[in-house]
C-alpha cells in the first residue's frame, strides 16, 4: 500500500469526509489554525527577536522565555490539533503538494532546534541572561528558529498555489 | 448606488487593473505578506494584552510594552492594509458579502478600543485594574476575530 493509497484512505475516512464536506467545521478549523498559529509563532518571534537582542532589551531574557513559553506551547498546541484535523480532510491531496513535505520537514527541524535550544540552554537561561550579549548558541538558535517558521508558514500558505486540481 | 456597484467601479480602476494583470505569484506574495502583517500585528496585541491581564511579562511597565509594540502593530497594520489592497482591488466584485462586512465592522470596532480604551490602559505604569483587564480582553477578542473573519471569506 503506497503512501498515496494510505492517504486517500484517511481523508476518505467517515471522519475525514466529514470534515471536508461540513460548510463549518472545515472554515472554523482553518480559522482556528491561522489564530493558533498568530499565537505560537508571534510570541515565538517576539522571543526569537529577544534572543538576537533587537526587541524588548530592557525586559531580562530569562523572564521573556519563562513568561511567553506557556502561551508559545498553547498556541501550536490549538495549531497541531487543527492542523492534524485539515489533514485529516485533505490528507489525498496534500500528499501530492510538493508545499506540504518542505512544511512538514521545517517543523521537524524547528522542533528539533527547539527541543535542543530548551534542554541545553533554555532551561539555564538565569545563568547567561545577565550577560550583556547572549551566547553565540543562543543566538544560532534563535536565528534557526526564525528562519525555519518562517519556511513553515510559507510553505503553508503556497499549498493552495501548489496543488493540484482534483 | 450600491456598494456592489462601488466594488465593481473600484475594480475597473487602472490601479486595479494592473494588479489583476500581474502573474498568479504576484497574488501568492500578496497573501504572504498578508500573513507577515497579521503575525506582526497579532503578536504585538498580544504581547501587551498578556501584561493587561498580568498573565505575561507582569513585572513590566505596560506604559513601556506598549511602546515597545507599537512597531508591530502598526508596521504589521501597514503590510496588512497595502496587501490587503493588492488582494481585494483586483477582485473587489466577488466581495460584497456578509464575511467581508462583518470584517470591516471588527477592524472599526478593533481601532476604536485602541485609540481609547488602549490607549488609557497603556499610558501609566500602573492601570487601573478593571480598566486593563478590560481592555485586554476586548483587544485580543476583536483583534483575533478580524482574521478569523478574513479567513472565513473565502469559504462564504
Amino acid at each position: 500500500m503506497s503512501l498515496i493509497d494510505i492517504a486517500q484512505s484517511i481523508s476518505d475516512s467517515p471522519i475525514g469526509s466529514a470534515i471536508a464536506e461540513s460548510a463549518i467545521v472545515f472554515p472554523v478549523l482553518e480559522g482556528s489554525h491561522l489564530v493558533g498559529l498568530a499565537i505560537s509563532i508571534g510570541l515565538l518571534f517576539i522571543t526569537d527577536l529577544r534572543l538576537l537582542g533587537l526587541f524588548l532589551k530592557q525586559v531580562p531574557v530569562d523572564k521573556v522565555l519563562q513568561q511567553l513559553r506557556p502561551w508559545v506551547l498553547g498556541g501550536f498546541a490549538i495549531t497541531f490539533l487543527t492542523g492534524g484535523l485539515l489533514f485529516w480532510a485533505e490528507a489525498a491531496t496534500l500528499i501530492t503538494n510538493p508545499a506540504f513535505p518542505v512544511k512538514l520537514v521545517f517543523i521537524a527541524i524547528a522542533g528539533v532546534n527547539a527541543l535542543v535550544f530548551e534542554a541545553r540552554l533554555g532551561r539555564r537561561a538565569a545563568e547567561w541572561a545577565a550577560l550583556p550579549k547572549p551566547p553565540a548558541a543562543v543566538r544560532f538558535a534563535a536565528a534557526a528558529s526564525l528562519t525555519s517558521w518562517t519556511v513553515v508558514v510559507i510553505a503553508g500558505r503556497l499549498i493552495p498555489y501548489l496543488g493540484t486540481v482534483g | 448606488m450600491t456598494t456592489q456597484a462601488v466594488f465593481e467601479s473600484l475594480q475597473s480602476t487602472g490601479l486595479a487593473n494592473f494588479l489583476g494583470h500581474q502573474n498568479h505569484w504576484f497574488g501568492a506574495l500578496a497573501q504572504l505578506l498578508h500573513i507577515a502583517g497579521l503575525i506582526s500585528l497579532l503578536s504585538g496585541i498580544l504581547l501587551v494584552s498578556l501584561r493587561l491581564l498580568g498573565v505575561g511579562l507582569r513585572e513590566q511597565s505596560p506604559r513601556l510594552l506598549a511602546r515597545a509594540a507599537t512597531p508591530l502593530i502598526w508596521g504589521g497594520a501597514a503590510l496588512l492594509f497595502i496587501s490587503g489592497a493588492f488582494i481585494f482591488l483586483p477582485s473587489a466584485g466577488i466581495y460584497d458579502k456578509p464575511a467581508v462586512w462583518i470584517k470591516l465592522a471588527l477592524i472599526l470596532a478593533a481601532l476604536l478600543v485602541h485609540f481609547t480604551l488602549y490607549r488609557k490602559a497603556t499610558s501609566t505604569d500602573t492601570p487601573n485594574p478593571v480598566l486593563a483587564r478590560s481592555t485586554a480582553v476586548l483587544t485580543i477578542v476583536l483583534w483575533f476575530s478580524v482574521g478569523f473573519a478574513g479567513r472565513a471569506i473565502g469559504f462564504t
